[in-house]
């Protein structure tokens, strides 16, 4: 971790400390030194990681809105005389590289419409669908391409072996 | 009027806690089930929030506000992840219509 990186932890832990605080001017004496030893134990437990401000802004308001859709759609289908659902599973193909960026993926995925994560395989997410019917690929590949922009990268389509 | 639009945010998302259960109890296997339950009650629980947030008196109880929600959904998704590959296997197959 640089000393950007080291700064920016820094600031996270501190806003967080005063938050649970709620701006407590003496609980610094004991926040200054846990939110040095958090900053220390963030950094072994999560080695710097490359995020982009841009790509966080555009996630926000889509996973608002999409999450907020799923909530209506389950509703909505929950709440329905005839309980409008056809589930199924289906493979989806990673694109995004291990670790963080696919963990961060699956549970997006989880609280999106009518998408249930149910395993991380080493080349497919598993997905269970509510609504076989509906356009759960393209949203899949949507949120894929919006999850590896908040983390800086650029997918590589895998062509060959479609 | 933020006391109303409170009023309103709470009744929403009260209404989605209230379709999450009916999903829990009505959806036919363990996966759908969790559908109900995690996004319905996300929605449900942001709304409340939103609502508080109208009667919150400083910035740090609004930001814990947030904070709570946020860990929230952290739970509910991984929860619900790990219950759905638990299931999966055991070999518990998903519903079909």
């Amino acid at each position: 971790m640089g000393f950007w990186g080291f700064c920016f932890r820094t600031l996270v832990f501190a806003l967080l400390w005063w938050i649970l605080t709620q701006g407590d001017i003496n609980s610094w004496l004991v926040g200054a030194p846990v939110v040095l030893l958090a900053v220390l134990a963030s950094w072994w437990l999560l080695p710097a990681i490359s995020w982009s401000l841009s790509g966080i802004v555009h996630f926000i308001p889509f996973f608002l809105w999409r999450s907020l859709y799923g909530g209506v759609d389950v509703a909505r289908r929950a709440l329905h005389p005839k309980l409008p659902i056809s589930p199924g599973l289906h493979d989806y193909r990673w694109r995004l590289p291990p670790g963080l960026p696919r963990v961060f993926m699956a549970n997006t995925v989880s609280l999106l419409p009518g998408t249930l994560s149910t395993e991380l395989g080493e080349e497919h997410l598993r997905v269970h669908v509510l609504d076989q019917s509906g356009d759960f690929i393209p949203e899949l590949s949507i949120v894929e391409e919006r999850v590896a922009r908040l983390f800086g990268l650029i997918l590589v389509d895998d062509e060959s072996e479609e | 009027m933020s006391d109303l639009l409170t009023l309103m945010l709470l009744l929403a998302g009260a209404g989605f806690f209230f379709a999450g259960t009916v999903g829990l109890l009505r959806f036919p296997d363990v996966y759908t089930r969790l559908h109900a339950i995690t996004k319905a009650d996300n929605v449900g629980l942001g709304l409340v929030v939103a609502g508080l947030l109208l009667q919150a008196e400083s910035w740090a109880v609004r930001g814990k506000l947030l904070i709570i929600w946020l860990l929230v959904l952290l739970a509910s998704a991984s929860v619900a992840h790990l219950v759905a590959r638990t299931a999966m296997r055991k070999g518990i197959r998903p519903w079909k219509r």
